[in-house]
Formats: C-alpha cells, structure tokens, sequence
C-alpha cells in the first residue's frame, strides 16, 4: 500500500475476549487523516448518545499517527480517545514515549476497546499472536513497577501502555501511562481502562511501515533537523525569568519566533519557562486568584530550570524526536529517579500551590507518574482545596488533620497518596476539582477554576485570551495544546495557508489589541484547531511544529508518506472536518457548548487588583461567538449547522 | 514480495529460529514455510539457511554466510540526533541507548548491545533518516585491523 498507514484496526471486545480486525478504506484516511481524524470518524456513531463514559458501552481508543515510523521528525504521539468522564465530552488525551510506533508495528492504526473485563486483564500482541492475559498480580501496582514486570516477562523490546492505581480506582482525573513515567494524562481516561479492568496494553510487534516516497521523506527530515540542532548558548536561566519581567513590564508584545522557544526547550525542556512564565503573567498563581506579584523569581526560583538541569543525567527523546525536551533526572529519598519534571507539573505543583519546595515537586511528580494522575488536575485540585481551607469552608478535622496551608508540601505529599490511593479526604478530591466542589457545597464552586470540568492548564487565559477561548470552545475543553495567539504567532501558518492573517517577523504590537475580539483572533483561533487536528492526525509533536510550518514541514511530510498530492488549505479543511466531528460528537451526547466555558476567575472576573494581568479580563462571549462562525457553527449555541456538515461530507445526526 | 521456501529445504529449522517476525513455521524435518503477511523481509532466514533453499523478495535464492560475518551497524555520533528511531525499527531488539553521562552533553545515543541478536537486516540504518548508521561486515576476529583501515577499505 506504501501510504504511511496501515489500513488496519483492531477491535476488541473486553466483555467476551473476542478479537475483530476491520479494513478501513482509503477514502477514509483522505477525508480524516488518521490518529485523532480517525478516532474521531470512528468512535462518533460507536459510542452511544447518553453513553456512560465508565460502562461498558464507552469505548477506547490507542491510536498512532499517520506520519508515525515514516522516517518524518516529531512523530512519536499517540493519542488515547473516549468518551470522557471527567467532562462528558469527547475526550483525547496525547503523549510521547515509544509507543506511538509499537502500535503500527502490530500493523494497526488503532486499538479499540469496547465491553468490560470481569476480572483484570492486559492486551498482549507478538507478531501476529493476540491475546487477553490475566492481569491480578499487577493490579494495584504502580505504572513504573508494572511495566518493568510486563517488560521482565516480556522482553525489553515489548511496549508497555499502563495505568496506575488511580486509574484502577477511577479517579476522573488519572491517564495512561508509557515508558516509566510519561502519561497521557488529560480528559480522565484512565478511568475509562479501569472500568474496563485493562491494566495494561503491550504491544511487540515487527510490521515494516510504508511511504510512498521515503527519498522525499528524509530529504524533509534532514532539512528540519538543522533548524533542530541549531543552537546559540542562552546563558543561565535567570535571563529567561528577566525576560518574563521586561515583558511584563514592557507596554509592548511581540510576535514569537518558535526557534527562541526550540532552543529553550533544547537546553532546558519545558521547565525552561518555569521562572519566565509567572513573571509576564503565562502562569496563574494560587489558584488563579494570585498575580505575579505573589511569585516573584525569588519564590520561583525554588524551580530555576538551571537546578533542574542539574539533576539531569541524560536526556530523552520520545520516538523520532531531534530534539530531545526530556530528561531523566535524579533524585534522593524514597525514589532514584524520575523523569524530568515538566513546565505544567511545576507550576500546578509549584506557585498554584504556593509550593517553593524543590525536592517535593520531584517527589511529587515521581508519585503522579506512578500512580497515573494527571499533574496538572491534580495540582490544580490541591490549590482549590487549600483554599477552601483558608477560608474555613472545610476544616482541618475535615482534610484527616492535614493542615493543607498555602505553600505546605508535606502536606501536600500526604494528600497526593490519599488522592491516588482513594483514602479518607483524597477520595472526595480524586476527581477533580468540579466535582470536589459540588462535594464539599457550601460555595465551594466558586473556587474551582475549570472548563466543563476540566482543570485548565497553566497558561493564563488573562495574559493570552487565546488559552482562554481554546479552554472554552474546543469539543474537550480546558486542553492548552491546541491553541493560543502565542501559538499561532510560532506556528506561522499564514507562509503556506491562504487567506490567513499574517506577521512579520518579531513584530511588535501594542499590548492592548490582545484583548479586543476580532473576526482576525477568530480566524487564527480557528486555524489553530485545524491545525492541531491535522498534527494529532499525523502523530506530530506540538512542540516540534512549534518550529513554524516551513521549518517543520507537516504539509509536504504528509504527501510525500502518502503520495497524495494535497494543498495546505486542503489539509486544513481536514483539520476543520475533524473539528465538526468531535464537537457532533459532543451534541450527539447531549453536551451544551456554552456550559463549557472557563471559570470567570481565570477570564479577569473580577480584573485582578495588581501584578502582571492588572486590570484584564477577557471578552468571551464574543470571542466563542466568533470561533463558532468561523467554523460555519451556530454562532450563537456553538452547534454545527446542517449546511457545515453536509459541505464537509460528514453523515452525522 | 514476501520471502519463500523451495523444495531444498530438509527442515532442520535453523530459519524458524533465526526469524523475528514468527513468520516461519514447519515440523522437524520437513518443508517449512513463511507466513506471506507476517515476513517483514529482514533476510535472516536467507543469510542462516544451510541449504540454499530460501527465494528473496526479488525472486532470487539468498546467499547463506556465517553469522560472524553478517553485517552490523556502526553509528556515527556527530550526524545522531538521539532520535531513537533506530531502537524501534530493529525487529531483533539489539539496539539501546547508551547510559552514560558526557559531561556537557547529556544525550543518549544508540549502540549495539545485544551483539549476538543481530541478523544483519539493516533496518536501523535504513530508517535512520539523517544516514548516522552504516552496515559494515565485521573483520575476521584474526586479523584484527583498525577501524580507520576498515573504512578506508570500504570506501
């Protein structure tokens, strides 16, 4: 076939341990890509309306990308997909590590679980061999120690997909880990494996993957790399928490170039903003409700990106990635080591918390990994709580005696076992925030910062409305990597796509203009989510094609593995198709669009008194307005029209 | 086109072993046969079979030789990006990344660990998108030359 896909998936039923092979036609990767696209086309009429996302009728998705094992860059994502029971909505979740390519080497471009196990299983494909084995002594075993067991039984070569106990436990907040410690973690679809009692998916498989054109392929791929190993020495990191003042303090922004964000991400990893982001005002602080002001870079440098570095003894790469964001690190205590601490982790453990231990933010997200939860949520709901706790809505006697002050990591630590393990307070708070609130009462949801009970990550909506409008429009919403005004600067779309607003390089607009809704913002909104759609199809990496499309080419890799012959705008239509999808999806399973929207407090309602975001607030209504017409929805529900899917030949009802 | 077996075979199953896709399968002493869709087309059978009796995917009977002297990768750092596409095109699972830390420069790279496991395929190296891996045969173990004069000699 030659085409980058393997035509292939597999279904499995975990009710009756029965295995189906479907063929999935080629029009069908012309019109959805595959990955997300794919999931996407197949799961809208499988899961049923109304379905429950932890019953046996929701059903689980692993898929790879197209453009995964072609020999193209950054193309080592693969994506879990469901119905979501944290949001109700559809739910993807996406992440690195080696498993992106073991599921096209089994010679599938998917795995779908349908049904429920009675008792705990793992999926195990050898070749061609496809088995159900008895998972009982894994289960209530963490993701790492699982997956070196399966890996001891198995052999090295075998990928491992696993859950943690939260995940066995359905904490709404828990994902799906792979390679010890990296975890997709959004949407709270470990809890949907739970249900289903899959504790594992491994995979060791041997299938050759085909392009049409490999010449043209690494042709592409040499060329980007140089822009990847391109590199000029940043200095400490201090420069990058002063650069975050100037741009606080500056009247001015400028549009980024995605090179100054590769070489940070080369030398440091995410984790290089981790002082430059609260300063500008990108990170929020103490739940939201603290400003910049409240974390200076004496607090934040309790995460300065160079002390980090320092426990870094090697790098890691997920698969096909040049360049290399992740790190093993070391650590002392209970744990050797861990992998490197994200951007996200730090913050929703660190200055969300008040937080400014080091060593317990690597404890931390060495415990978060294992226990497969999302650091993000879990950060995120530990801030709410200590809020609730300072202002008496519960008491100490109610958090088992924990004194969950601001900034208290010990307790912290305490409250992050409880929630993993279920026990006491941290069955009330494993999932999520929303739900925590509606739990305690009491006013309590007024502190719970979420879209459509999502916590949103740390990128502050008050500094670039563009977080904002994507937390609240996308079809699973409070995800941040989709898109942002910042992202769309990076992603430089407008050099290959007609008819979008284009920048010049480093442009420099008054600050203001950020915060005034426009048919523009909407258009580049809107071609951000294509864009996203078309890149989780291909199994690329956000970061990488943070590089700008030119320089990460996912348009030519594209119809040079598939020997299409397709125009960035076509593409981008497929973006804009897939987008429809999911949010049909949504209405289909009753979902109302507007319920969706962000906390007022993280859109500046109320403005905030002082730091960074002073003064701002969002204006949201109007930016959804805007994003729904763009995409030829309801401006007014956010409903695809009738006319929107039948112009993109999608047969949904 | 995928591998074949031809009537030369005398099932000894040195090939069953050897293959890493499980594509071959045959009783003792009797005719074997590879599984068309599950031949991923390494070679291994061809390179290991004692009597000739193997058809590559050109048609052609595949040349036996000593596994010593199958080809092995070699990786050439300074064009490595760490990228460890080479790790998972390896249906032999021989290759890992190295652990050791080089002062200032904290990437891993790959290497052959599992030596003995290797069937020669060349799938590292012709995954490897920015061409830092080469298929070399091994010197005979006698005359151990160096590896500046086994590159001079292979160019």
């Amino acid at each position: 076939m030659n085409r980058g896909y393997m035509g292939k998936i597999l279904m499995v039923d975990l009710s009756k341990g029965e295995f189906r092979e479907e063929t999935i036609r080629d029009e069908v990767y012309e019109k959805y890509l595959s990955g997300l696209g794919l999931a996407a086309y197949l799961l809208h009429d499988r899961i049923p309306a109304g379905a429950d996302p932890l019953g046996p009728e929701n059903v689980l998705g692993f898929v790879s990308g197209l453009l995964t094992g072609t020999g193209s860059l950054f193309a080592g994502r693969w994506m879990v997909v469901g119905k979501s029971p944290l949001t109700g909505t559809w739910g993807d979740a996406n992440c690195g590590g080696s498993f992106s390519p073991a599921i096209k080497r089994c010679g599938y471009d998917g795995i779908f679980f349908t049904g429920a196990s009675e008792k705990p299983v793992y999926l195990y494909i050898k070749n061609n061999k496809i088995e159900l084995k008895d998972a009982s002594s894994l289960w209530g075993k963490d993701a790492i120690e699982s997956e070196e067991l399966l890996q001891e039984q198995h052999g090295r070569g075998a990928r491992v997909a696993v859950i943690g106990p939260s995940g066995e436990k359905l904490s709404l907040i828990s994902g799906i880990c792979n390679d010890k410690g990296r975890i997709a973690a959004r949407s709270g679809l470990g809890a949907v494996m739970g249900s289903k009692k899959l504790k594992a998916v491994v995979l060791d498989g041997k299938k050759r993957i085909a392009s049409y054109d490999q010449a043209a392929v690494r042709k592409l791929s040499k060329k980007c790399n140089k822009w990847v190993q391109f590199q000029l020495p940043l200095g400490p990191s201090i420069g990058a928490g002063l650069l975050g003042t100037l741009l606080r303090v500056l009247p001015t922004a400028m549009a980024m170039d995605g090179m100054i964000y590769k070489m940070i991400l080369r030398q440091w990893g995410t984790g290089g903003l981790n002082q430059m982001s609260p300063e500008w005002g990108d990170s929020p602080i103490k739940n939201w409700k603290g400003s910049s002001t409240d974390w200076p870079l004496k607090r934040s440098k309790s995460a300065d990106p160079d002390k980090i570095k320092r426990t870094e003894f090697v790098k890691y790469h997920c698969y096909s990635c040049p360049l290399g964001c992740g790190g093993k690190c070391s650590m002392t205590g209970k744990y050797s080591e861990t992998h490197k601490p994200e951007y996200e982790s730090v913050l929703a453990l660190g200055g969300l918390c008040m937080n400014e231990d080091t060593d317990s933010l690597f404890l931390l997200n060495e415990m978060l990994n294992r226990g497969g939860m999302d650091t993000i949520s879990a950060g995120a709901t530990i801030a709410f709580a200590m809020e609730c706790y300072e202002r008496g809505i519960v008491t100490r006697e109610d958090m088992d005696g924990i004194d969950l002050a601001w900034g208290n990591a010990d307790a912290m630590v305490v409250l992050v076992h409880k929630m993993i393990n279920r026990e006491g307070i941290g069955d009330l708070l494993a999932d999520g925030s929303r739900l925590a609130a509606e739990r305690i009462g009491k006013g309590a949801h007024l502190y719970a910062v979420h879209a459509g009970g999502q916590e949103p990550a740390m990128h502050d909506g008050r500094q670039d409305p563009g977080f904002a409008v994507h937390y609240s429009v996308e079809p699973t919403p409070g995800r941040h990597t989709i898109g942002s005004q910042l992202y769309y600067e990076m992603f430089q779309l407008w050099k290959k796509v007609k008819g979008l607003p284009g920048k010049w390089p480093f442009q420099i607009y008054h600050k203001n203009t950020k915060y005034k809704a426009s048919i523009d913002k909407a258009k580049e909104a809107a071609a951000c989510s294509k864009y996203m759609n078309v890149i989780n199809g291909s199994g690329l990496c956000m970061f990488g094609t943070f590089l700008g499309v030119t320089r990460t080419p996912t348009f030519d890799w594209l119809n040079a593995v598939t020997g299409w012959n397709k125009t960035p705008e076509e593409y981008m239509e497929i973006g804009a198709r897939i987008q429809t999808l999911k949010q049909a999806f949504n209405i289909r399973q009753g979902v109302e669009p507007k319920n969706n929207k962000l906390s007022g407090r993280a859109l500046g309602l109320p403005p905030q008194a002082e730091g960074a975001n002073k003064g701002r607030t969002v204006p949201i209504d109007k930016m959804m307005e805007d994003y729904w017409q763009q995409f030829g929805w309801d401006s007014s529900t956010g409903k695809p029209t009738v006319d929107t899917l039948v112009r993109l030949g999608i047969d949904a009802r | 086109m995928p591998f074949t077996i031809n009537e030369a075979c005398t099932g000894c199953g040195a090939c069953l072993k050897v293959c890493p896709a499980g594509a071959i399968s045959g009783e003792k002493k009797k005719l074997h046969a590879i599984d068309a869709a599950a031949c991923i087309e390494c070679g291994a059978c061809g390179r290991t079979c004692p009597s000739v009796a193997v058809i590559d995917q050109y048609g052609k009977t595949a040349a036996m030789a000593k596994r010593s002297r199958w080809e092995k990768p070699e990786f050439k750092h300074e064009a490595c990006m760490s990228c460890t596409i080479c790790i998972d095109a390896c249906p032999a699972h021989c290759l890992e990344m190295s652990e050791a830390k080089d002062s200032g420069n904290t990437h891993a790279y790959p290497y052959l660990k599992a030596e003995k496991a290797c069937i020669g395929c060349g799938f590292c190296a012709a995954e490897c998108p920015v061409d830092a891996i080469f298929m070399r045969t091994p010197a005979p173990r006698e005359a151990k030359v160096s590896s500046d004069a086994v590159k001079e000699a292979a160019q």
